[in-house]
């Protein structure tokens, strides 16, 4: 006796499966202006290279009477594939099948995915679009089992887990609610397509019945919440932008925190010096200059990329490439609030240090930092707590990192631009110290202004004094600085460094350990 | 015709104004230059067009994400 008939049945179950939600399913999806499942995985990843997994996962379907209707395939996709030659675990829910929601194959084939990802150490991309669970599948036969037991694994271990082992990316095609919403903010790059996808915690109809606020879905969470909010870290204007910035965004990290960060031939001269950076920074320290400008004339060309660019805007935060080697870019945008450090800002620079710590790249920071953001609203929000968990994850991280003294340092905010061992930079423009000379020569010096007989001209003379001990000579002959530089010779100076930390790159390798932070 | 907000990133107070309702202005132009953190922060024209409404005046406080100009083009 053979196995054909058996054979036959998994052939058919195989195809059965590809079909998803059936033409109808998939003509809905595209009426949305949406890619299916499918669709995404194969824009993703390399051609040809998807390698499935459970590819004839289906749960038995029965309609409200328990009448047996069919077998309907698991609405999660799951499988192996390559992002530029080099191996990933994809996976995402078919959202033409019953709107996402998971059933019990497929629910355990998302869980499954971070396990893979885990166990193979290479990175995830989920692709995502749903809403979680339903009110009506935990009504039915399956879901009605009392739930998991007492000892089972919380599932959300493995997706905690998963982001001190490997890159964990997140897209979100359609609207994404609920537990694919939690997923999407457990990520080191999320990124939603503007034009289809929102994420929220629950959708309108919830909200309405909650809170009596009628909404539409992108009032709740479209790109332009979003962006703001600091859930997701990128925008893409549509899917395709979306998964090309996924591809892109893995192409600076080492597949798992057990690999060093991988390296590129690099076209572009390390000898590179750009006239411009010599008069970028103005005298004239009330006025603003555009630092993303002087990180692109100093990093590889066209390799800068920003993410997180709308939510905490004083702080730039961003990969990019120097002599091919990625590495973390944090940079003081000094057009909103001087560059201030905001709670919002603290947030993100925490985030991004940890991510570069993680993954052990190295970290290049430009630093234009007149202090933590103040004020009224500033105190509301908490600032100095998120500020010092910033300064404490740059106080305790332990990747190569290079200190760019470009224009301001003040205050304690200042702390969290300098990691142990920092290799340290300064353009003949830096200004630093406890407070700015402003508003600081009046708190200290009171007694001596009003004692004089000539107040102002004693404030003056003091600022003048002070201003001349500013000078970026004396950090250069105490040894307070590694080198005083000509700006233009920032690229140079920091190729060099890149050769430099090659064999501490070769060895920081494995999982980083965080204690609680403020 | 396309209506263009012009918002404020930071909150602050309104230094200069630098265009007049019914100027052209280009995208990137100064719409306005406002104080924050004693630095001269430019409000720039998000859009080529004409300057329609201009919702502030100099010495005027303004918040985060305030729309203080709009633009028609």
């Amino acid at each position: 006796m053979s196995w054909a008939e058996e054979v036959e049945e998994l052939k058919r179950r195989r195809k059965l499966a590809k079909q998803q939600g059936g033409p109808e399913g998939i003509a809905k999806q595209h009426g949305y202006g949406r890619m299916t499942i499918r669709e995404r995985i194969d824009t993703l990843l390399d051609k040809g290279s998807f390698q499935e997994q459970g590819k004839a996962t289906a749960v038995p379907d029965y309609d409200d009477d328990d009448n047996f209707l069919g077998f309907v395939p698991a609405n999660y996709v799951l499988g192996f594939g390559r992002i530029d030659d080099r191996r990933v675990v994809v996976g995402g829910e078919d959202f033409t099948l019953k709107g996402g929601s998971p059933n019990a194959a497929g629910l355990r084939k998302s869980i499954y995915a971070e396990h893979l990802a885990i166990q193979y150490k290479i990175p995830l991309v989920r692709m995502l679009e749903g809403g979680g669970g339903s009110v009506k599948s935990s009504g039915k036969r399956g879901g009605s089992s009392g739930g998991d037991s007492v000892f089972s694994e919380p599932r959300f271990k493995v997706i905690a887990d998963a982001m001190g082992e490997v890159p964990v990316v997140s897209m979100a095609g359609g609207a994404v609610a609920g537990f694919p919403a939690g997923r999407m903010a457990a990520s080191h790059f999320s990124v939603m397509s503007a034009d289809t996808a929102q994420i929220l915690v629950a959708g309108p109809k919830v909200v309405e019945r909650a809170l009596g606020v009628d909404m539409t879905k992108d009032e709740l969470g479209g790109a332009q919440i979003h962006a703001k909010s600091g859930v997701v870290d990128n925008v893409a204007a549509n899917e395709t932008e979306a998964l090309m910035q996924s591809r892109r965004f893995l192409s600076y990290l080492p597949s798992s925190v057990y690999q060093r960060t991988p390296r590129y031939p690099c076209d572009d001269s390390s000898e590179r010096m750009e006239n411009d950076l010599l008069d970028v920074v103005p005298r004239d320290s009330r006025s603003v200059f555009n630092m993303r400008e002087v990180i692109e004339m100093i990093v590889d060309l066209d390799s800068f990329f920003e993410m997180s660019k709308d939510f905490g805007r004083s702080q730039i935060v961003g990969l990019a490439r120097i002599d091919g080697q990625p590495v973390g870019i944090l940079a003081n945008n000094n057009r909103v609030y001087a560059g201030a450090m905001t709670a919002e800002a603290a947030q993100k620079y925490r985030r991004f240090v940890e991510l570069c710590d993680t993954f052990h790249i190295p970290v290049v920071n430009f630093i234009d930092q007149p202090g933590f953001m103040i004020g009224p609203e500033a105190e509301k929000k908490g600032t100095i707590r998120y500020g010092m968990a910033a300064v404490a994850a740059a106080a305790q991280a332990t990747i190569p990192w290079c200190a760019i003294q470009v224009h301001k340092g003040f205050g304690v905010a200042t702390a969290a631009h300098y990691a142990p061992n920092a290799y340290v930079l300064a353009w003949p423009s830096v200004e630093s110290g406890a407070l700015p000379l402003e508003g600081g020569v009046a708190v200290a010096f009171h007694r001596e202004i009003e004692a004089a007989d000539d107040p102002v001209a004693k404030r003056t003379e003091i600022e003048e004094r002070l201003r001349a001990a500013r000078s970026p000579f004396p950090r250069a002959e105490s040894f307070g600085v590694h080198e005083l530089i000509d700006p233009r010779e920032t690229r140079p100076t920091l190729c060099q460094w890149i050769d430099w930390i090659q064999p501490q790159l070769d060895e920081l390798k494995g999982p980083v350990k965080f204690s609680m932070r403020p | 015709m396309a209506t263009h907000n012009v918002e404020s990133e930071v909150t602050g107070s309104v230094w200069k104004v630098q265009v007049d309702v019914g100027d052209s202005v280009a995208e990137g132009d100064v719409i306005l230059i406002l104080e924050s953190m004693k630095m001269e922060i430019p409000v720039e024209s998000p859009a080529d067009g004409t300057v329609a409404e201009l919702r502030v005046q100099p010495e005027e406080a303004v918040q985060e994400d305030q729309v203080v100009a709009v633009i028609e083009s």
